[in-house]
Formats: structure tokens, C-alpha cells, sequence
């Protein structure tokens, strides 16, 4: 490996536990969030005899807390930020590294994720415990924690490929809360994937957007499915990849409007 | 006296139309670039559709709550949301303008300032969100005239009401020294506002009906609209004219705290 790689993981979580505030802030707004929603379906399920798709108020309590921590670990306006930066001039700058542009980026935004994937594993976990009890099934808790690392590391690899389509289209600013919505529901941030309608399951469950919050929740609630890694460690090839050939040729075309 | 002060008024109410229609002239001078934005945000809203019916088809009626009403929920959700954000964006700025000294341009002028830092910006995106409010109200709503005069009213009192807490949350970041509260505020009732007020109890539920009023936002106008009740109707529009003289009342006061950070923005 590299050594930029190490090094750049390494600044981005620095750059994180720099700012404790807003560490404590992200865990706040994380717990806000999965108490509404875990609220929501354990009424639900209750008004359902205690089953919802599959899932019972227990399962479907530490699928959301791991689908929420998952998916707020990850910086949500990458794509944004990036359109600005393509178009402000710094991605230009940051070509003269001797390291591919993307790779840094790629890099940094992982070590950023890393103590706001702990912090929500560590509360999610706590707000589990107090309300529904221990998890379905250790050995599945126990497969969801590389799953959080390759959820965190798809989604950041599917952001930035889509944040290069801004060196062709010059404006992709509002397509970051549009992926952000086919998470929500292809995701199964919000919603297992079983409540979807069978012709959208299947649908779903061949898209990259499973691997970026389904896979982890789904293991924590107690399916023990190791498979499931495997289909993220090949989507994680394929959106790597995406994201590496977006940038290269978006930066050949970068260099041929600068002259 | 009360001649000085009406004719005082009028300029006042003069400028901040003047500053409003600059507002909008600049989001629209490139109308490829704002029609995008607005006709992006309605394809995200079709988002949080797609997750009630799904919901709800999914458990069926909950708690009084049924995929008609949660839309009628969203409806008025993103018509109240889309006019505070789009109409006046700096509402939610408020707190990180005052934390961080970026208030003298609006200080400097001779109108509210208050008044005229929120009509300085206009976000087109959340133009989408009032677009798709009205058009989900007029599909899924069943309209009819007591319907939309419903709709109409309880939207302005969700939209004051929402305002007034954003610029009261916002504001604290004159007493507290950093804008944080106001991102805060604005996180959590835009969160919570999205669901059902009746799917929370206990102590959530209280909080949702006063330190964070999102059941006022969302839940109880779109109940109002299926089962009007003068009661529920008098305390809605209670909150949001309480919400309003508190935001107007914490800013004031907090401007006495300001201190200029030295530097000069078009607000």
C-alpha cells in the first residue's frame, strides 16, 4: 500500500477528533435520528402482532441503529463539496500531488469516517441495550462491524464517482440529496429491503446501495449472512474502480479546458 | 407622532419589498440553473413519498395514521418547510451570522434588521419543495374549498411557527458565543417534523408540543385538514404567533451581546 494512504486515513480521523464538539454534536443528531425512527417501526410492529416483514421490535431496533450509524458515519455532502471544488479550481491544484487525486480524497473521507462510525456503533449499540435488550445474535453483531467499514467504504467509493459527473456536467450540486434518497429507500436505510414490493426487492438487492446500509443492519438483526460481505467487497471493486476512471477522465478533460 | 411613525412603516415595508425582488431577481437571473434545482428537489421529495406509501402499505393503519394522511403530512410539510428555507434561507443562518460577526452590512441600514436578513436570500432548491407540496395536496388531498382554505391557514401558521423557532434557535448563538445551536434546532424539527406526533409518547411527545414544536409544524395541521377542531385550530395559530414575538424578541436582545467580527458580507 502506498504510504500516502496511511497517512492521509490518518489526518482525516486527526482532523475529526480535533473538533470534539462537533463529534458530540453528530452523536446527538445520530441518536435523535434513530430514536424517531426506531420509534416509528416499534409502533408499527405493534400494531402488527409483532411482526413487521420478518422482523420483530427487537431486530428491527438494532437494524436501524446500525443502518442509521452506517449511513451518518459518511460525510452526506461530499458530492456537493466536490462539484465545488472541480469548479473552484482546487481539484486543479491538488493534480500537482504526487498521489492520484481521488486516492487522497478517498483516503481522507475513510479516516473522517472512522471516529463517527465509532462513536454511533458505541451509542447505537447503548440505545439498543436500553430499549429492546441484547442483539438477536452475537455472532451476526459481530459480522456487522467489518460490514459498517465496507458500508462506509462503498458509499464514499459511489460518491465521489458520482461527484466526478461535475467535471462533464460543471453543475451536479443537487444530485447529492438524490443519492441520498436512493440510499434511503434502495439502501434500506429507512425500511428493510423485505418491505419492498417483491419486483422492487429484486430491484434493490442488484444495486450497489444494499452494501452502503442493508448489509450491516441486516447482519446486526440477527441474520447471520457472511455472504453478504462478500457481495460488498465486490461492489467496492466495481465502485472504486468507477470512481478511479470518472476522475482520470474528468482530469484529462480538466487539463485540455485549462490549455 | 403617529403620522411620523406610519410613514416610518411604509418606508420600511418599501425597502424590504425593494430587498425581497432583489432577492428573487438574483436566484432567478439564470432561470436554467433555478428551474433545475426546483425540479431536482421535487424528484427528492418523491423520495419521502415513496417511503410513506411503502410504510403503509406495509402496516397499515397505525395510531389514526393511514398513507392518505401521512401524505397530506408530507403535503404540508414541504409547502411550510420549502417557504421558510426557500423564502427566507437565512433563517437558518442566523446563528452561525451572529456567532461569527457577520451581521454589520445588515446592522449599517436603515430598515429591521431582523426583517431584512431574512428576505436577503433566496434558495431556489426549496422553491421545489413549496412546488411539490401543492402539487401532492392537490393529487392525494381531496380538495375542496374547506379543504385548501385549511391547508392554507395551517401552512402560513406551520411556516410562522417554524420560522419563529429557527430564528429563536438561531438568535442563542448571540448568548452562547457559536452558531451550533441553530444548526441544532434546525436538524432536530426538520427531523422530527416528518413523522407522526402520535407515534411518539411520554416525554418525546411533550417535547414535540413545546421545546421542539414539530407536532405544530406538521402533525397537527395535517390533522386539522381530515378533522377540523376550533381548539386544536386556536392553539396552532396560538404557537406560531408565540414563536413569532419570541424570535423577534431573542434577536433583539441578543443583538445587544453582538460583537463585530470585521467582516463585511452582503448578509
Amino acid at each position: 500500500m502506498p504510504p500516502w494512504v496511511g497517512v492521509a486515513v490518518r489526518t482525516g480521523a486527526r482532523r475529526v477528533l480535533a473538533e470534539p464538539s462537533a463529534l458530540l454534536m453528530q452523536v446527538f443528531f445520530y441518536l435523535l435520528v434513530t430514536g424517531a425512527v426506531t420509534s416509528l417501526w416499534r409502533v408499527a410492529v405493534e400494531a402488527n402482532g409483532g411482526t413487521v416483514a420478518g422482523y420483530d421490535a427487537r431486530a428491527l431496533t438494532w437494524y436501524l441503529a446500525l443502518s442509521e450509524g452506517a449511513y451518518l458515519a459518511v460525510h452526506s455532502r461530499i458530492i456537493e463539496e466536490i462539484g465545488d471544488d472541480v469548479a473552484g479550481g482546487t481539484v486543479a491544484s491538488e493534480m500537482l500531488r504526487p498521489a492520484p487525486v481521488v486516492g487522497v480524497r478517498l483516503a481522507t473521507e475513510l479516516g473522517k469516517a472512522l471516529p463517527r462510525l465509532a462513536v454511533n456503533c458505541g451509542a447505537g449499540v447503548l440505545l439498543c441495550l436500553l430499549t429492546v435488550g441484547a442483539p438477536p445474535s452475537t455472532a451476526g453483531l459481530l459480522l456487522a462491524v467489518p460490514a459498517m467499514l465496507l458500508a462506509g467504504a462503498c458509499n464514499l467509493a459511489a460518491m465521489h464517482g458520482v461527484a466526478a459527473l461535475t467535471f462533464w456536467l460543471r453543475d451536479a450540486r443537487t444530485s447529492w440529496f438524490l443519492y441520498q434518497k436512493l440510499i434511503f429507500i434502495f439502501g434500506g436505510m429507512l425500511l428493510p429491503l423485505q418491505v419492498l414490493p417483491p419486483w422492487l426487492h429484486d430491484v434493490a438487492v442488484r444495486l450497489p446501495f444494499m452494501t452502503m446500509t442493508y448489509v450491516p443492519a441486516r447482519l446486526a438483526s440477527g441474520h447471520v449472512e457472511p455472504e453478504l460481505l462478500l457481495v460488498q467487497l465486490g461492489w467496492l471493486a466495481v465502485l472504486a474502480a468507477f470512481a478511479t476512471s470518472a476522475f482520470a477522465g474528468g482530469e484529462r478533460r480538466l487539463q485540455a479546458v485549462g490549455g | 407622532m403617529a403620522s411620523a411613525a406610519c410613514k416610518r412603516w411604509v418606508v420600511d415595508v418599501r425597502a424590504i419589498a425593494a430587498t425581497s425582488r432583489g432577492a428573487f431577481a438574483e436566484s432567478v437571473a439564470n432561470p436554467k440553473a433555478f428551474w433545475a434545482q426546483v425540479a431536482a428537489m421535487m424528484i427528492n421529495d418523491l423520495g419521502w413519498m415513496a417511503f410513506w406509501v411503502l410504510f403503509f402499505d406495509e402496516v397499515g393503519e397505525v395510531r389514526g395514521w393511514d398513507g392518505e394522511r401521512a401524505l397530506l403530512l408530507l403535503a404540508v410539510f414541504a409547502t411550510s418547510a420549502g417557504l421558510v428555507l426557500g423564502l427566507f434561507t437565512n433563517a437558518r443562518h442566523i446563528g452561525r451570522m451572529a456567532a461569527d460577526g457577520e451581521l454589520d452590512a445588515a446592522l449599517a441600514l436603515p430598515v429591521p434588521p431582523l426583517t431584512y436578513l431574512l428576505v436577503r436570500r433566496i434558495s431556489p432548491v426549496n422553491l421545489g419543495d413549496v412546488l411539490f407540496g401543492i402539487v401532492l395536496f392537490a393529487v392525494s388531498g381531496r380538495p375542496d374549498a374547506g379543504r385548501v382554505g385549511i391547508f392554507v391557514v395551517g401552512v402560513a401558521a406551520s411556516a410562522g411557527l417554524l420560522l419563529g423557532f429557527l430564528v429563536v434557535t438561531g438568535s442563542l448563538g448571540f448568548f452562547v458565543g457559536h452558531g451550533e445551536t441553530g444548526d441544532l434546532g434546525f436538524n432536530a424539527i426538520l427531523l422530527l417534523a416528518n413523522y407522526p406526533a402520535d407515534f411518539f409518547g411520554g416525554p418525546t411527545k411533550l417535547v414535540l408540543y413545546t421545546v421542539i414544536p414539530a407536532a405544530f409544524v406538521t402533525a397537527v395541521p395535517a390533522t386539522l385538514i381530515d378533522e377540523f377542531d376550533w381548539a386544536q385550530a386556536a392553539l396552532l395559530l396560538a404557537a406560531s404567533a408565540t414563536f413569532l414575538v419570541a424570535a423577534w424578541a431573542t434577536f433583539t436582545l441578543g443583538l445587544r451581546r453582538y460583537s463585530s467580527g470585521s467582516v463585511w458580507t452582503q448578509a
